[in-house]
């Protein structure tokens, strides 16, 4: 897999030459790297905007607290209200059409009535179907279930972005979900064995680096384990925490459907004037002495 | 198989986890050869696997390994749906990844567009409880693709809706159900077929109930609704440990494509629901090591989930109770922890309130949380109020 990845990217000349300054990356990052809403008022206004193109967000919950929603939510929000397409990669058979066309159509009053049977809920095409169809058409699922699979997929899914790039200038992908990640994860991390973590870093480069160059926004969830005492802590452990720009934890009051997020993590200061992280900037400053 | 599975783990806590762990990673081959993707249905009979498919080392590494169990079942239909249609730029980054993927031969498309996967959902039938009740707060009953976790404490039921729900998979096409088979992994011995005979008379009695003129149908109708006919279809497995859970679990998915009559109606012989009685029975003793039994566990999830999905069935998991100390308190919350609490699409949990069952789904990704009233009559599951309403069978 490393071979065939090597062989894709660009001689090592051809990836060093290319240097940028700090007004290119402003430039860069004004037009290109913009905030996607998630539909969800406070998270957006907690996110200063939404989920960030070029950024891995990650989400973070006990089991039941609302992330596989937030997904949902996004996904619709973001194929409805910018037309861009989302790649949504399901570990755990938890995409829910029904429930995206009910978020779309954003009658709350349909919520729920799969149980009363497929008629009522009434998607027989009528003219503003027209409408959700194209929206829904644009939110593309595919299930992943284990973590080979995920790199098959993500190799795939960049080799059509650089061919869209190359031929169209730019792919309508806007944001790439994996719910969950910490899932496919699970079964090879822990213990003593550094292969999965190998593997788990290896992702999470090709995620980030998926990000940055094609403007995607990119969100996972990840789980909650038990942190002793009853308190429970994101899974992944330590080398993980470091590879989300943004962290949310969410959480539920069992019985309410009021869910809470809180930001654990953040790249970009709040209310910054400056609209670019400005650990960025330093990196590619670095290089540029160099 | 079995064998190799049985060692690896009764290798000990340290070296069985090392040699699951090399199995899994340790073939240095690109991941396409590794992964066991569906294959289009129709051409898995006319068309050969290519030839890398069947080389020595990825032969061997699925062989050995206990993640990559049953090279040798037919593999499950293909989905095209997403190719035929879609915005441009849907139907570009499809028609892309099949020519990236070379004729696109052992790896097919798992992707769909959202569109085709709710005119998908909604023509799929759910698996009635028995319970309209129970039936309504679960969105038409068990679904399947899913995976549904059913907990609670001892003598609530969830035994007597595992056997109601692998007899009303069996409800014939014709009568509004699925016309499936059931396979049920027993892991605690709870499975009377006495019982079961019973339930299934009782979901006899109410469909010829509610489908007062079917009598005059064909023989052959009549043929299938024999609570014999229903025994027959369930195919039981019977697990003594934690090691033969493992392996049955990795054996279902040959297990599932063999019991697969690809050329006759899809729903007379298809396997549409595994039932699993209970998932924790076993790792709840002889696990030392617990961060193992967390990603052996996992690890089973993820394979439930992909046999799910692959075979359209539902696959039922039933769960037993636990203390939990959280804030102060000790609260009952369902066994196997925290990261198996993850492992499941949808989640009921069963419980007592005053001398009433009740089921309040827990977890979904498309319902709201809610509970209803359940009862569990001889006939088997139903609504508290069965006297006097009809039960729905759809």
């Amino acid at each position: 897999m490393e071979e065939r990845m090597n062989q894709d990217q660009p001689s090592t000349e051809g990836r060093c030459g290319r240097f940028w300054n700090g007004m290119d990356l402003l430039k860069d990052v004004t037009e290109n790297k913009h905030f996607l809403p998630t539909g969800l008022e406070g998270v957006d206004t907690l996110l200063g905007g939404g989920l960030r193109q070029g950024q891995l967000t990650e989400v973070t919950g006990p089991s039941s607290s609302g992330k596989t929603q937030f997904c949902l939510h996004s996904a619709s929000h973001v194929a409805a209200k910018h037309m861009g397409v989302v790649m949504y990669l399901d570990t755990s058979n938890s995409f829910s059409p029904g429930r995206i066309a009910t978020i779309i159509d954003g009658t709350p009053g349909l919520f729920g009535q799969r149980a009363y049977g497929v008629q009522l809920l009434g998607f027989d095409l009528q003219p503003k179907d027209v409408r959700l169809k194209s929206i829904m058409r644009n939110i593309i699922c595919e299930s992943v279930f284990d973590i080979f699979a995920l790199s098959e997929v993500l190799h795939q899914l960049e080799v059509s972005l650089l061919n869209d790039k190359e031929k169209n200038g730019g792919s309508r992908i806007r944001l790439l979900i994996i719910d969950s990640i910490s899932s496919l994860l699970a079964p090879i991390i822990g213990g003593k064995y550094p292969q999965g973590r190998a593997m788990m870093i290896s992702v999470a480069m090709t995620l980030k680096k998926l990000a940055d160059e094609h403007n995607l926004s990119v969100l996972v969830t990840n789980h909650m384990v038990s942190a002793g005492n009853g308190a429970v802590k994101p899974a992944l452990g330590e080398s993980w925490k470091a590879v989300p720009h943004v962290r949310l934890v969410i959480s539920r009051e069992r019985g309410s459907n009021m869910c809470t997020a809180t930001v654990l993590k953040h790249t970009l200061l709040y209310a910054a004037v400056f609209s670019f992280p400005p650990r960025w900037f330093l990196m590619y400053a670095g290089q540029q002495q160099q | 198989m079995v064998v190799m599975v049985l060692f690896a783990i009764s290798a000990g806590p340290t070296g069985s986890s090392d040699l699951i762990f090399l199995l899994r990673t340790a073939p240095a081959l690109p991941p396409r050869l590794l992964i066991r993707r569906p294959v289009s249905r129709r051409s898995s009979a006319d068309r050969p696997r290519p030839a890398s498919h069947r080389s020595s080392s990825a032969g061997s590494a699925r062989s050995s390994g206990s993640c990559c169990s049953s090279s040798s079942a037919p593999p499950p239909p293909r989905r095209r749906r997403f190719l035929a249609g879609g915005s441009d730029a849907g139907r570009a980054v499809a028609t892309r990844r099949v020519l990236d993927m070379g004729a696109g031969e052992n790896n097919p498309l798992g992707a769909q567009n959202a569109w085709d996967m709710l005119s998908e959902e909604q023509s799929q039938k759910h698996i009635t409880t028995g319970s309209g009740d129970l039936n309504g707060i679960l969105g038409g009953g068990i679904h399947c693709k899913e995976v549904t976790e059913i907990g609670g404490v001892p003598g609530v039921g969830k035994t007597q809706l595992g056997i109601q729900l692998a007899i009303n998979v069996q409800i014939p096409v014709e009568y509004g159900g699925l016309g499936g088979k059931a396979v049920y992994i027993d892991t605690e011995g709870s499975f009377m077929v006495e019982r079961v005979y019973q339930i299934a008379e009782g979901c006899i009695s109410d469909i010829l109930e509610h489908f007062p003129h079917s009598h005059e149908k064909s023989s052959s109708g009549n043929k299938q609704l024999q609570p014999e006919h229903f025994l027959a279809d369930i195919y039981y497995f019977r697990i003594c440990s934690y090691a033969e859970q493992i392996a049955a679990i990795n054996y279902l998915e040959k297990f599932l494509g063999e019991h697969k009559d690809v050329e006759l109606c899809i729903y007379t012989s298809q396997v549409r629901i595994v039932i699993i009685d209970s998932v924790t029975f076993h790792f709840r003793q002889d696990f030392d090591d617990l961060a193992l039994r967390t990603r052996v566990l996992s690890e089973l999830s993820l394979k439930l989930m992909k046999i799910a999905k692959a075979y359209n069935l539902a696959v039922v998991l039933l769960n037993q109770v636990t203390t939990k100390f959280t804030e102060g308190s000790f609260q009952l919350t369902l066994a196997l922890g925290d990261s198996w609490s993850h492992s499941c699409t949808n989640r009921v949990i069963l419980y007592w309130n005053g001398t009433e069952r009740y089921a309040y789904l827990d977890k979904s990704p498309s319902l709201p949380v809610a509970s209803a009233p359940y009862a569990v009559t001889g006939k088997g599951v139903r609504d508290v109020s069965s006297n006097h309403k009809r039960v729905r069978v759809t």
